[in-house]
């Protein structure tokens, strides 16, 4: 295969003009800007989206009385995935376990990753505990099997087990693993499984947007001086300096 | 004695055709396993000498118009023993290769000059000038030409004094398994001529062999 | 919460699904559910303990009682039998053995959605089991039952009848039937809904379309091309798993009818799709290459695009990422055989890639699946003669793991390392007595002697390919491994296929110095007169140049050839030497019209003698017809052979 003429033509326009940065002042921006239409239904349907696959439940239920957007998945569902990120996130992976099974049996049945990573992050919680008996015997009967059926957790296995080789488990070189982030780790898991499992994206788009800005900043400096957005919390135009 | 072929074999050209969707005859004197011998002469302004050589064929894929084998080198003078060299062959079958080389600094005045000077060529001269060959149908042609390319040498070092750096324009004659050939390397004396015959080994007659490959 | 202690060893579990209190039982049935779900040893050690059974009784106990209260209970059982059904072949068997499924069926039309939700996806779970009951699509019921499940609102009952079609359907009637009853809009709604029905429509798509042309055609111009055009967007979804089972639909589709698919880049489009999904680690991931193994299979022109695309650059660093699954291991040596079975370029980057090392690793592997396609990786790749001039697979890391797979217990290991060695063997540099060492001839002699005919031919082709151009020191030593009442055998074995690489292994030892010849005399000839008898009997390219072969050599030679291609005046047969002249393969004709020309050889004593017999058996007449053979080669044979019968002066042909 090769470029038809006709693109081969238009990227050496492009280079053309890369030659030269182009200078557009704040009032063009703004009138460019203002230019450029968008909906309502587009911007609430974003809002709506980040509110539900973050799992804000009662805003999304208030947003949506007010504005009158649908959400693309039941509420309800949502209260369900609420509680059990809730549950990992404070520590209580086997009560997060078992609502999993009642939202949906099929789950963990086809994830084996994101059981193996439940099961150890219920081995961490009884270690931070000082459980250290209970530990070694659920280490014993619920992780090693994972490693027997699965050859991939191999290594993320003995990192865990290392755990309970040291006394003082806060100094150790596995530490990072009683960390409370590791919980917020397992949680978006789970919360992306079940995310998945519902047909829903598991990403919100609205970051994704916000991404696209920053990549479309960084391409157009190359080629123009142009008042930009530095601050994406406050979306202020700054004049470039040039 | 060798029969007189009693009509004319002139390739036929298929009109209206752009490209020929002929492949070269199966023919059992090229096939693998296949021994030849004879002389390349290496003449030059001072003297007159050559080489005997041996080739073995050992790889043929008509599919593709590939044909690859070994050229042994006797008697060469600055080497102690015989020289191997592995070669690939690409057959003119106007399917996968025509006339035109295209490569290896031969350009078509240089491939139209050399194959000219094959008596069997001239009946497709005027075509192969134009196009390269390739609305011919050789597939009854009871010649096959080719290109053959040395790749490396098996036994001796790249610094044995000799170069591959050229190929040999080849013609090959299906009726009695002779070869003709000519040396071409701009940096080399031109037209060195390889002549073999197909051997028999010591045999009353020919004898076949075959592998297949899974 | 440990899982074992006093009261909780799984025996008493069990005990305690059986009790009276309503609560307690509810509640041991999720004790349970919870310790299964996604726990394989577990499952495996409660099925043992008779889980499964006690849980269907109490399932059917829960149905039969008609309460509303026994929904609850029917959920969890219902989950529980899913669960157990989940990827274990063993749990599969104890769920269907209990008589579970036609309790689940009754689910379905229960009133509560729930108890229907369970019910669906357990059977749905069951039905991706090869173990599941067959679905006769063929009664008028059944077919009903089916296209009320595709019409249901529930996920879960629409994923069940997908499943069962992609369990069931096996045969171009199934695939017509269900056709027929229009199913493919059915699923073209399907694939507008929820993730899961569009992998699950897709899956189901696939083994409708399969292999038959006619429903193929009938998917494609659906709609005016809509239903074709929406599977094509799917291979952009942005859930991997869906991209691969769309490609694996278009795949089908190719391998099938390709000139449906008009759109030129797609061909593109998909490998650079597949390629892309080898990244993922998951089972998409592992899947990616089959479906990419099956794309290229056949098609040079597409194995050319993929080798473009860096195909074998980013299957082979794949390959290099450690620890893999078996599967995946195993796809991506399909994937790369097939990028090697016929481009040189293909197998040049495999080998530039130093991935050798990797293959014969996998020789080692503890899954069958795995050796047997390391060695089909080196099959394709060896079609280099190139490389097997050079002698790059003649070297002990690869000759002896592969050899010892001779051994395997598997017979398919067996059958897929004689392949390879098949290819390796191809000697030209006398580098055999490496073979000899390594203990080879023994092995394939062994094996040639196998009740296996298919290890049986793969054998003698080994050999055959291995004494190919075989210097004397090595022929003798193969002949006398093999021995002749082994070769005598094979050459009369029961399957044509033997019988052709025996023949084709007896060509090749009397081929070379002309004392060779002297093999088939041993024993009074007995080989000789073998072969005669088996073209007697069959016609057999091979065994023809075998006596072509022979025919090449002494006056003494000659004449036993002769012997044996003539029939003697009292038995009035037919000449099988005219039968062959005459017959349609071409091949077949010049090895026959050879043997005339060397048996008629210039300058040898008897050759006058030999002209007149032939002449006399009308072989002469045959062969004036075939001066203007369509072969060329039979052709210029044929006029050799008059030629040299003319030189004797005597002009009355």
């Amino acid at each position: 295969m090769s470029l038809p003429w006709t693109v081969i033509r238009q990227l050496a326009e492009i280079e053309d003009m890369a030659m030269s940065k182009k200078v557009i002042t704040r009032e063009e921006w703004e009138k460019k800007l203002n230019d450029v239409k968008i909906r309502k239904e587009d911007m609430n349907k974003l809002v709506m989206n980040f509110l539900v696959t973050e799992g804000y439940v009662d805003a999304a239920e208030k947003f949506r009385m007010e504005s009158g957007t649908e959400p693309d998945t039941d509420l309800a569902t949502i209260t369900d995935r609420m509680a059990i990120k809730k549950a990992v996130q404070c520590g209580n992976v086997e009560d997060a376990i078992e609502k999993v099974n009642d939202l949906n049996p099929e789950i963990l049945d086809t994830n084996p990753q994101l059981f193996f990573h439940l099961q150890q992050q219920r081995l961490i919680e009884l270690i931070r505990n000082g459980k250290i008996e209970e530990a070694l015997e659920f280490a014993q009967e619920e992780l090693a099997p994972r490693g027997e059926e699965n050859q991939s957790f191999l290594e993320e296995l003995e990192r865990t087990v290392a755990l309970l080789a040291f006394d003082d488990v806060s100094n150790c070189p596995v530490s990072d693993l009683l960390d409370i982030s590791h919980r917020s780790k397992t949680a978006s898991e789970v919360n992306a499984a079940i995310l998945t499992s519902q047909s829903h994206e598991k990403d919100p788009k609205f970051p994704s947007l916000l991404k696209m800005l920053i990549w479309a900043q960084n391409q157009l400096d190359e080629k123009a001086d142009y008042p930009r957005i530095n601050n994406l919390s406050t979306a202020e135009l700054e004049d470039s300096s040039v | 004695m060798p029969v007189r072929v009693s009509e004319s074999s002139v390739p036929s050209q298929i009109s209206g055709s752009s490209s020929g969707q002929s492949s070269p005859p199966a023919c059992t004197l090229l096939s693998v396993g296949q021994a030849f011998s004879g002389t390349q002469n290496v003449s030059s302004v001072q003297n007159n000498e050559a080489w005997r050589v041996n080739v073995r064929i050992q790889g043929c894929d008509l599919d593709h118009g590939y044909l690859c084998g070994t050229m042994e080198a006797l008697n060469v003078p600055m080497a102690d023993t015989p020289v191997v060299t592995f070669w690939e062959g690409e057959i003119v079958d106007t399917k996968n290769y025509t006339f035109f080389t295209g490569k290896w600094d031969a350009t078509p005045e240089d491939d139209i000059r050399h194959w000219t000077k094959f008596q069997s060529f001239s009946p497709l001269m005027n075509q192969a000038k134009v196009d390269g060959g390739k609305s011919l149908d050789l597939s009854n042609y009871p010649y096959i030409f080719m290109r053959w390319k040395e790749q490396y040498f098996v036994n001796v070092g790249t610094d044995c004094g000799l170069t591959i750096a050229g190929f040999y324009y080849v013609c090959f004659s299906c009726a009695d398994g002779s070869i003709n050939g000519f040396y071409y390397d701009p940096n080399s004396s031109p037209f060195q001529k390889l002549e073999l015959k197909s051997t028999n080994e010591g045999r009353s007659g020919f004898s076949f062999s075959s592998y297949e490959l899974q | 919460m440990p899982t074992s202690g006093p009261n909780n060893k799984p025996e008493d579990l069990i005990a305690r699904l059986s009790s009276s209190d309503g609560e307690a039982k509810l509640k041991s049935l999720r004790e349970l559910k919870n310790q299964i779900i996604g726990n394989r040893t577990k499952k495996l050690s409660y099925v043992k303990l008779g889980a499964v059974p006690a849980v269907v009784s109490i399932l059917a106990l829960a149905v039969e009682s008609g309460d509303s209260s026994a929904s609850s209970v029917i959920i969890q059982s219902a989950a529980i039998i899913g669960s157990f059904a989940c990827g274990i072949d063993a749990g599969v068997r104890a769920v269907l053995d209990s008589g579970s499924f036609s309790i689940l069926v009754r689910l379905i039309s229960h009133s509560n959605n729930k108890v229907v939700d369970a019910g669906a996806r357990s059977l749905k779970i069951i039905y991706q089991s090869k173990l599941a009951p067959k679905y006769d699509f063929f009664q008028k019921e059944n077919m009903e039952s089916l296209l009320s499940l595709l019409n249901s609102e529930i996920e879960n009952v629409t994923g069940l009848g997908a499943s069962i079609i992609t369990h069931s359907c096996q045969t171009s009637a199934e695939q017509k039937i269900l056709c027929e009853a229009g199913v493919l809009k059915k699923f073209q709604k399907l694939l507008q809904g929820s993730q899961n029905q569009r992998d699950a429509s897709l899956e189901s798509l696939a083994t409708i379309i399969k292999n038959n042309p006619v429903v193929i055609s009938e998917f494609v111009e659906a709609d005016n091309r809509q239903y074709l055009r929406a599977v094509i967007e799917l291979i952009n979804d942005r859930y991997y798993r869906t991209r691969l089972l769309a490609c694996m639909c278009l795949t089908a589709i190719w391998n099938t009818s390709p000139s449906c698919l008009q759109d030129v880049g797609l061909g593109t489009k998909l490998i650079m799709i597949l390629l892309e999904l080898l990244d993922d680690p998951g089972q998409v991931g592992d899947d990616a290459p089959f479906a990419l193994a099956s794309l290229i299979a056949e098609k040079e022109d597409m194995q050319k695009l993929a080798f473009e695309m860096d195909a074998v650059d980013k299957l082979c660093s794949q390959l290099r990422k450690t620890p893999l699954q078996a599967k995946r291991i195993q796809g991506i040596f399909l994937a790369l055989a097939e990028l090697c079975s016929k481009l040189e370029f293909c197998r040049s980057r495999l080998l530039y890639l130093q991935v050798l090392e990797l293959v014969t690793d996998a020789f080692a592997h503890d899954s069958s699946e795995v050796r047997i396609a390391a060695c089909i990786c080196l099959k394709s790749v060896s079609r280099s003669v190139k490389s097997l001039s050079a002698g790059l697979f003649m070297n002990e890391m690869i000759l002896v793991p592969l050899i010892k797979l001779l051994n395997d217990y598997s017979c398919s290991v067996q059958v897929a390392a004689l392949g390879a060695i098949s290819n390796i063997v191809v000697d030209f540099a006398a580098r055999r007595p490496t073979f000899v060492q390594c203990g080879v001839v023994k092995q394939l002699v062994h094996l040639s002697t196998s009740m296996d005919s298919t290890v049986r031919v793969n054998a003698v082709w080994a050999l055959r390919n291995l004494v190919f151009l075989a210097d004397g020191g090595s022929k003798e030593g193969i002949f006398l491994e093999l021995t002749t009442s082994t070769l005598l055998s094979l050459i009369c074995d029961s399957e044509s296929p033997v019988q052709e690489q025996a023949l084709g292994f007896v060509r090749n030892l009397v081929d070379g110095c002309v004392e060779s010849i002297d093999y088939v005399f041993t024993e009074d000839g007995v080989i000789l007169h073998a072969i005669g008898r088996q073209l007697r009997r069959a016609s057999k390219t091979e065994g023809m140049y075998v006596l072509s072969n022979v025919a090449s050599g002494t006056e003494l030679h000659k004449e036993a050839v002769l012997h044996q291609l003539l029939p003697s005046a009292s038995s009035g047969a037919q000449s099988f030497l005219l039968k062959f002249l005459q017959s349609d393969d071409s091949r077949l004709r010049t090895a026959a019209v050879w043997s005339v020309v060397n048996l008629t050889f210039p300058c040898s004593p008897g050759a006058y003698a030999r002209v007149v017999k032939l002449r006399n058996a009308g072989i002469y007449s045959q062969v004036k017809h075939m001066v203007n053979d369509s072969s060329l080669d039979v052709k210029l044979r044929a006029r050799t052979a008059l030629g040299q019968s003319m030189t004797f002066g005597d002009s009355s042909t």
